[in-house]
């Protein structure tokens, strides 16, 4: 058996050159968490950066169907610039992502690798349904991000395969025939012609409000009514269960209805069953049941106050 | 790569951009304090923009301008710092210059919440920020 010679570290220029590289070295696209595990010695060896691609993706490219396609490897805050009032949750959760030296370097395709059950771009990408285009030298495959990572720090990702792109369809309410804007301050809503309203959002708590990990997180996507019955309610919550969760009982109480009194009272009832949280260094899990569950009732009553 | 302007060539790809600034040309005002991008305090700008250099290859700013606190022309955000007595042990004191002058290219009159955002990722464990905030308020006045 004839041994291979040592990969080294490189900067390909194109993204054929990342599909050809030897599987062993790891990409660097921001940094961020790499380099500090590179420091710790959690990480040695070769690195590709992919940092640097000339044929890297537009950051936001509209289809015609409506479906944003996110590139992997932008810097977060190229990212928001360039989403302004589209995707409230994602762009709300960038703005609370870490600092702006990190946000200028850190990449969506970083944030879903590293697999942290706090990451901030999971929970809105989950409300949104939105799937993670990969590549690798058997070609291109599409992942739904709630299906991406399978526990803290792992991931589905085959040997040799990396994350290209994300891929966003329109939120719940979201008219892709005449994509009229109408957002209010909080850049929350977008409007059809119809009388329903597309409303999507991201809590965050934590120990501070700026660079610090999320203690609880959750992402809201629904379509409102005229009548303000929600429909298509897709919750998402992070650093609850060992990845980000969808939380299926809550999405059911809410359904349909108007989120009065009770039906909140119930929402956050059915919470509970939803999720998983553990006690560590940050919060226990009594305290993110009941974060979370604080976060559900905002992100309720902003609608009815 | 430029660095402050002027075109250099690094002997080690590998090398982190901080340590190369620091080590491989003497400049000093980018300091590692956390090495992990919580602190600022090795803040420099990449093509005008605010980055970390301990969490940077130097490989990856081969394209690059970089801007260090030396390589800033002396503006009012230093002769406010200096005036406002908004440095006490001085280690921050690069990254937040780095900082404050990259808001104020882009905001040259910023809200006291912009200047708090774009130094937010900068600590600061003397000042209590309020001379800091202070400062960079009267340099986008002056």
């Amino acid at each position: 058996m004839t041994k291979n010679p040592a990969p080294r570290s490189s900067s390909p220029r194109t993204m054929a050159e990342v599909d050809r590289r030897d599987p062993a070295t790891w990409l660097l696209a921001g940094g961020t968490d790499l380099l500090v595990r590179r420091r710790a010695g959690l990480h040695q060896g070769p690195v590709t950066d992919v940092s640097r691609l000339r044929d890297a993706p537009e950051p936001v490219r509209e289809t015609p169907g409506g479906i944003l396609r996110l590139s992997a490897l932008a810097p977060l805050s190229v990212l928001a610039a360039e989403l302004g009032d589209r995707l409230p949750a994602l762009v709300a959760a960038i703005a609370c992502f870490a600092s702006g030296q990190i946000r200028n370097r850190a990449t969506l395709g970083g944030n879903l690798a590293n697999a942290s059950p706090a990451a901030d771009t999971v929970p809105p990408l989950v409300a949104y349904g939105a799937v993670v285009g990969l590549r690798g030298p058997a070609g291109t495959h599409e992942v739904p991000v709630a299906e991406f990572a399978t526990g803290p720090g792992r991931t589905c990702l085959a040997p040799g395969e990396w994350i290209e792109a994300v891929e966003v369809p329109p939120p719940p309410g979201i008219d892709t025939g005449s994509p009229e804007t109408a957002a209010d301050a909080g850049a929350e809503d977008r409007s059809g012609s119809t009388g329903v309203v597309a409303r999507s959002g991201f809590r965050k708590v934590a120990g501070r409000r700026a660079l610090a990990i999320s203690v609880v997180s959750l992402a809201w996507a629904w379509a409102e009514g005229p009548g303000g019955a929600l429909r298509d309610v897709r919750l998402a919550a992070g650093a609850v269960a060992p990845v980000v969760v969808r939380c299926p009982g809550a999405e059911a109480v809410l359904e349909g209805r108007v989120p009065d009194r009770d039906v909140i009272a119930k929402a956050v009832e059915a919470l509970d069953g939803d999720i998983s949280p553990i006690s560590d260094l940050r919060a226990s899990a009594a305290y993110r049941r009941r974060a979370l569950k604080g976060a559900l009732v905002e992100a309720l009553t902003r609608r009815i106050s | 790569m430029k660095v402050n302007g002027v075109a250099v060539t690094p002997p080690d790809p590998d090398a982190r951009l901080l340590d190369y600034l620091r080590d491989d040309l003497g400049l000093t005002g980018a300091k590692e304090g956390c090495g992990m991008g919580e602190c600022g305090s090795c803040t420099v700008l990449l093509d005008g923009t605010p980055v970390c250099s301990c969490l940077m290859l130097v490989r990856q700013a081969e394209d690059a301008e970089v801007t260090t606190v030396e390589g800033l022309p002396r503006t009012a955000v230093q002769d406010a710092f200096v005036e406002g007595q908004a440095v006490q042990c001085g280690f921050c004191i690069a990254g937040m210059v780095v900082s404050a002058s990259a808001l104020l290219a882009a905001h040259p009159d910023p809200s006291d919440e912009q200047i708090r955002t774009a130094l937010e990722g900068n600590l600061c464990r003397c000042t209590g920020y309020g001379s800091i905030v202070r400062a960079v308020r009267k340099a986008a006045a002056s």
